[in-house]
């Protein structure tokens, strides 16, 4: 009775979870299997699933005159740099935040999120007169910047999320055990917050990688990361599909697997809080 | 090894005073007990002692030195949590010897220290594994054993028995009183288990409301509590109170008017005169079933334990519980009669406050010799 009453719905979760995964993964897929195919395939009118792999596409990326290394070490870069900063500065900021006693509280922990809930579009402009005064324009501190001033509320909102979760107790003792409150941080709380650093560290360098609006106004010939590159191949003379499908994996694949390898962190660190 | 002194200790959580104004001398190896129901603020007097909370105002003082500014890693104490607070990340030898790390003590003499404090509690067998594999009772030792290897002048206890179950409980609860002895350590200890008081304390502090209501041993509690709260949270099952009027009173005794006759109770009468409402407090162990007996009750419930037997009583308003033999024949419903020897019984003033016995009971009088 029971089983088959469990059963339906049991189907029912199943097919959902099928049709949203080949809705999620079916672009993924064809994008990197196009990117392996040659030019007349990829615009071919009949879809071709099997075909011969050429790595033309990347080849072209990385030779031609405007190679896309360039663009690769920016986005390395500025990502890179801006997480590191929003997550040792959110780590600190948050574990304050978790642990200190002062009224309203809540109220500056909301405050420091909901300056992440405003849309990108609408500080574009005040940041763009902002950095043409203080010549950030074009250079890699401004990007980082800009990623900074939405990863740092996030990452102390997050981090702050992942340290409520963990007993004071931990520090107290350790600080009854002799530590400062440095030590006790480095010692028993630090090694404790690894799924809360990979968390935060995945999803602040995802924003940052992923982003486009920021870098098309606030880059320069300088500064351009890979998103910026790919536009680059959409001309009013034609779409060169072939690498924009190979600049789509080159961004893609890197965070897909570096979600995969951290997933057990990530579910932890996404389900905070939602089942004590 | 250590004596603690604390002088008008007050505690302010911003506009409420959790701690109002607490007086306490610790002896060199006594195992003082803070006892009291939740919000009593016994933890929080625990913790400014451990220097995790700091003092709103009030000297505390260790070996007679000053110790409101020191840190906590500074104060020579250790602390054994309610969640045990063990390391997760950590093996149970790490966290037994992370004081050690901590102090850069060599690690060969970290691991001979460890080892020491392990044979103590019979840990040997589980130094390397980490604290999610043990049980609730190891997690325990663990870390009384981290306590026991930071070789501490105080040892401080939060509640370290309330999440484990009975039986544990009770074994732990003798293995504390042996590592006592063993140690021969100063120990103070946080909890709301009045029998935990009774059974392991030299002296128990009774807090309520941020107030600590006795100070005392655990008989001198039992046998001349200062108060109606004391009366009522120490012994258990609690003891019975029924408002009553006096008939007289001087310096040898009050009298009282009970149902079934007048009963003179030898507590120092004065400050009472006659037809004053007093309440008399009568523990259920100091009740009998007595058929010439100044007090009635119908049997409501009869509890069974085997060795004895308790009754729950009604009579009008009051409530009483009667603590009889194990191998008593009422039943429910019976109807008895009931009395007390007046020289176990207390009287309480409507303030609360108890009048003091004419004779201290024999166990308290040879502890104070």
């Amino acid at each position: 009775m029971n089983t088959s009453k469990r059963w339906l719905p049991r189907t029912f979760k199943v097919a959902l979870l099928t049709l949203l995964l080949l809705w999620t993964l079916i672009p993924i897929c064809w994008m990197v299997l196009s990117s392996f195919k040659a030019n007349d395939i990829i615009t071919a009118s009949t879809p071709r699933v099997l075909f011969s792999p050429t790595l033309e596409h990347y080849a072209s990326l990385f030779s031609s005159g405007n190679s896309l290394w360039p663009y690769l070490l920016n986005s390395l870069f500025i990502a890179g740099t801006s997480t590191l900063i929003a997550v040792v500065l959110g780590c600190m900021a948050g574990f304050g935040l978790s642990r200190i006693r002062i009224k309203g509280k809540q109220h500056l922990a909301f405050w420091i999120i909901s300056t992440r809930m405003a849309p990108i579009a609408a500080v574009i402009v005040p940041l763009y007169l902002l950095f043409r005064y203080l010549y950030l324009l074009d250079t890699h501190a401004g990007l980082i910047v800009a990623y900074l001033s939405f990863n740092l509320p996030f990452a102390i909102w997050l981090m702050t999320a992942f340290f409520d979760d963990l007993p004071p107790d931990l520090e107290e003792a350790a600080m009854i055990d002799g530590a400062t409150k440095l030590q006790a941080f480095r010692y028993v709380v630090l090694p404790l917050m690894t799924p809360g650093l990979v968390t935060t560290t995945i999803l602040c360098f995802i924003f940052a990688w992923n982003d486009y609006a920021f870098a098309q106004t606030f880059s320069g010939p300088n500064t351009q990361t890979i998103p910026i590159a790919a536009a680059q191949l959409l001309t009013q003379t034609g779409i060169d599909w072939g690498k924009l499908l190979a600049i789509g994996t080159i961004v893609v694949c890197p965070m897909a697997i570096a979600g995969l390898l951290v997933k057990r962190w990530l579910v932890q660190g996404l389900t905070l809080g939602a089942v004590k | 090894m250590a004596t603690l002194q604390l002088n008008n200790i007050v505690k302010n959580f911003g506009s409420t005073q959790v701690i109002k104004g607490v007086d306490l001398e610790v002896k060199d190896r006594e195992f003082v007990v803070f006892v009291g129901p939740s919000g009593c603020g016994k933890s929080t007097l625990m913790r400014m002692i451990a220097g995790l909370e700091s003092t709103t105002s009030g000297d505390i003082f260790i070996d007679g030195e000053r110790i409101n500014d020191v840190g906590p890693a500074d104060r020579r104490l250790a602390m054994v949590f309610q969640s045990y607070a063990l390391y997760p990340h950590m093996t149970v030898e790490d966290n037994m010897g992370f004081n050690l790390r901590l102090a850069k003590v060599p690690k060969a003499e970290r691991r001979e220290k460890v080892l020491a404090a392990a044979r103590i509690l019979q840990l040997e067998e589980l130094l390397d594994r980490k604290p999610r594999a043990l049980s609730g009772g190891q997690r325990q030792r663990v870390a009384i054993g981290r306590a026991i290897v930071r070789n501490p002048s105080i040892f401080l206890f939060d509640e370290p028995l309330s999440n484990l179950d009975a039986a544990l409980r009770v074994q732990m609860r003798i293995e504390l009183a042996r590592l006592h002895e063993e140690l021969d350590a100063t120990m103070i200890y946080v909890t709301h288990d009045q029998i935990e008081a009774m059974t392991m304390a030299d002296k128990i502090v009774v807090l309520q409301g941020g107030v600590v209501e006795q100070i005392g041993s655990p008989m001198a509690l039992y046998h001349h509590p200062a108060n109606r709260f004391v009366a009522g949270f120490i012994g258990s099952p609690k003891m019975n109170f029924l408002d009553v009027e006096i008939r007289g009173a001087d310096a040898e005794g009050v009298d009282v008017v009970l149902p079934g006759g007048d009963c003179r109770v030898p507590v120092k009468g004065d400050g009472v005169s006659t037809g004053d409402k007093l309440t008399l407090g009568v523990r259920p162990e100091h009740l009998k079933i007595d058929d010439q007996g100044p007090l009635t009750g119908k049997i409501l419930v009869i509890e069974r334990l085997g060795g004895t037997t308790s009754l729950y009583l009604e009579n009008g308003d009051s409530q009483w519980i009667l603590v009889a033999d194990g191998d008593v024949t009422s039943r429910v419903h019976d109807q008895i009669r009931f009395s007390f020897d007046p020289a176990c019984a207390h009287l309480f003033k409507r303030n609360g406050e108890a009048l003091l016995h004419r004779h201290c009971h024999p166990l308290v009088a040879s502890e104070s010799k």
